[in-house]
């Protein structure tokens, strides 16, 4: 039992590296000295450390020059973007949504419609989502991403949550009921906090979607100077597009230094994610 | 409560969710079939689809559509499979900081995923040449030409979703019960016949419910091409999703693009509805069993 033990940490080991060695080459190449980012052979441990490709200035956005730390404006318009579309489509739509859809209007072919609207890619809804916000004038605006980001959001959470709600035995809502709550009440007072785990989930999953959606940001947040209405996605874009063959450690620094937030969360928050990102399949 | 009551409560807190339904799924909907049916002075027409059937990029990107599909779902679900029954296998004290590693491509935004491999596959200095230069490879120049950029996609697609297909069969293997892997060890079966008639036939569900979900994530797949090889060379990674983004938003050609988009819908579609019907995939995601019925 020992010997094979030992032999599956070696296997898994390789493994780990492997599943590792993309984010360690990032890393190790943000932190590098510009000599020793263009070597051959590669420099996989580097004998000096910098943190100067953090504050390399790059032309992002044409006449807007940027450094990876200067992508915190971006940082902040995705965060509330992410923040309202989230909140909107977990609390005003997508739970009180899957609550009725456990209780009350039971029906497999509006759960069958939830469950599809969540596989729908983003590039099928691209053009009408444009003209739509062309037509309200939300282009460059967080609202116009905003409503297109709840377009995704809220079918999944929707589906989400209503494993969440199914799984709430029926005798504690009775019991409220005996109480004298009213259906509302119920709702509010005692299933939505039952369902806490799944709100978690629903809120992280659909903070980090919002956070890294790239497709409706490029339509809809196009302008070539910044709006204050675009994402970090965009601002990486333009990055790589500009600095591809140069600056190599300001690019990685770049991706380093955006990625955290949702990393960090994503590693914090990971027992209640493996539901949510597997639609309801794996419990626990 | 009796039955129409509880019909008024459904429909009440149905409702913010029966407006989103309107504005963001038939409007659009809706939008595309006006787009997709009409030409750009506002006349029905049928031009949009016919032009479809001559268009070169429309059919290349089909072709490369199911290979990417192919490849990727191929890869991403053996390997994930593979390390899930590798994890499962090991019983020490390292099983949870390896789970963390495994799921930690998950957590990386697919942006900063195409970033990393850029780095990774670059042709002078990246480090995926230097470590294949024992096979006497030479450099290689992965994602400039023609026959390497559709495989390089799919390398860094499997880095990227493999480990959701782990995550499925992972958690699916924790749910077998013990006591059958006991009634096999007493009835003599060997670790592949246990394996073979214990193990896979308990884990179905992961199985089925693994596929739809990696497929659907290949399908929606455009981050990674958009920052890796933006379509290129030529057309050779030039996806359905793809595709559509640059016929609505490079060429400006709204009305072509809804009908393509519609295409897409349908493919989709008829792939879900395939899954739903022969596969107990519904059950499974707990549709029947508590979800509506």
């Amino acid at each position: 039992m020992k010997g094979r033990n030992l032999l599956l940490i070696a296997i898994l080991a390789v493994i780990s590296l492997v599943y590792l060695f993309p984010i360690y080459w990032t890393v190790v190449t943000s932190l590098k000295t510009s000599t020793e980012v263009f070597t051959r052979p590669p420099v996989f441990f580097p004998s000096q450390i910098t943190l100067s490709n953090f504050f390399v200035s790059v032309d992002v956005f044409r006449a807007v020059s940027q450094t990876a730390v200067g992508s915190i404006p971006w940082m902040i318009d995705s965060t509330i973007i992410a923040v309202l579309a989230t909140l909107i489509s977990t609390f005003l739509i997508a739970a009180p949504a899957a609550y009725a859809l456990v209780r009350f209007i039971r029906n497999v072919w509006l759960a069958r419609l939830i469950l599809f609207m969540t596989m729908i890619p983003e590039a099928v809804f691209v053009v009408p989502f444009f003209i739509i916000d062309a037509k309200l004038g939300l282009l460059n605006t967080w609202w116009g991403l905003i409503l297109v980001y709840i377009s995704f959001s809220a079918p999944f959470s929707t589906w989400l949550l209503m494993g969440f709600f199914n799984d709430v035995p029926k005798s504690v809502e009775e019991a409220a009921q005996i109480d004298g709550l009213s259906p509302y009440q119920i709702f509010y007072r005692v299933s939505l906090r039952l369902v806490t785990p799944g709100i978690i989930a629903a809120v992280i999953l659909s903070f980090i979607s919002c956070w890294n959606e790239l497709l409706y940001a490029l339509v809809i947040t196009f302008s070539p100077f910044p709006s204050g209405s675009q994402t970090v996605p965009l601002f990486l874009t333009s990055f790589i597009i500009v600095e591809k063959s140069f600056n190599w450690g300001g690019l990685a620094a770049a991706g380093i230094f955006t990625m955290l937030p949702t990393m960090i969360m994503g590693i914090f928050a990971q027992r209640y994610l493996a539901r949510g990102l597997t639609l309801g399949s794996v419990k626990g | 409560m009796h039955q129409g009551q509880t019909l008024k409560v459904g429909l009440v807190l149905a409702s913010p969710i029966i407006v989103y339904f309107a504005a963001f799924f038939l409007y659009p909907l809706l939008n595309l079939l006006q787009n997709a049916f009409t030409s750009t002075s506002g006349s029905f027409t049928l031009a949009n689809f016919q032009s479809m059937l001559s268009d070169p990029i429309l059919s290349v990107s089909l072709s490369n559509t199911a290979y990417y599909f192919v490849g990727s779902v191929a890869l991403e679900y053996s390997v994930g499979f593979v390390v899930a029954v590798i994890l499962y296998a090991y019983t020490g004290r390292l099983k949870s900081v390896f789970r963390t590693i495994i799921f930690l491509p998950l957590m990386v935004s697919p942006v900063v995923i195409g970033l990393m491999w850029l780095l990774i596959l670059n042709t002078n200095y990246g480090p995926l040449d230097y470590i294949l230069s024992p096979f006497g490879l030479g450099t290689v120049n992965w994602l400039g030409s023609q026959s390497l950029a559709m495989p390089s996609l799919i390398l860094a697609n499997t880095w990227e979703y493999s480990p959701f297909v782990f995550l499925i069969i992972y958690a699916g293997l924790q749910t077998v019960p013990p006591h059958l892997y006991e009634a096999a060890s007493v009835d003599g079966l060997s670790r592949f016949e246990t394996f073979r008639y214990i193990t896979l036939p308990s884990i179905r569900p992961s199985i089925v419910v693994a596929f739809l979900l990696n497929a659907i994530g290949v399908l929606k797949g455009f981050d990674l091409i958009y920052v890796l090889t933006n379509g290129g060379p030529g057309f050779s990674t030039y996806i359905l999703s793809f595709y559509t983004y640059v016929v609505g938003f490079s060429f400006f050609e709204t009305h072509y693009a809804a009908a393509i988009a519609l295409l897409f819908l349908a493919i989709i579609g008829t792939f879900v509805f395939a899954m739903l019907r022969f596969t107990s995939v519904e059950e499974y995601l707990g549709l029947r069993r508590g979800k509506g019925e």
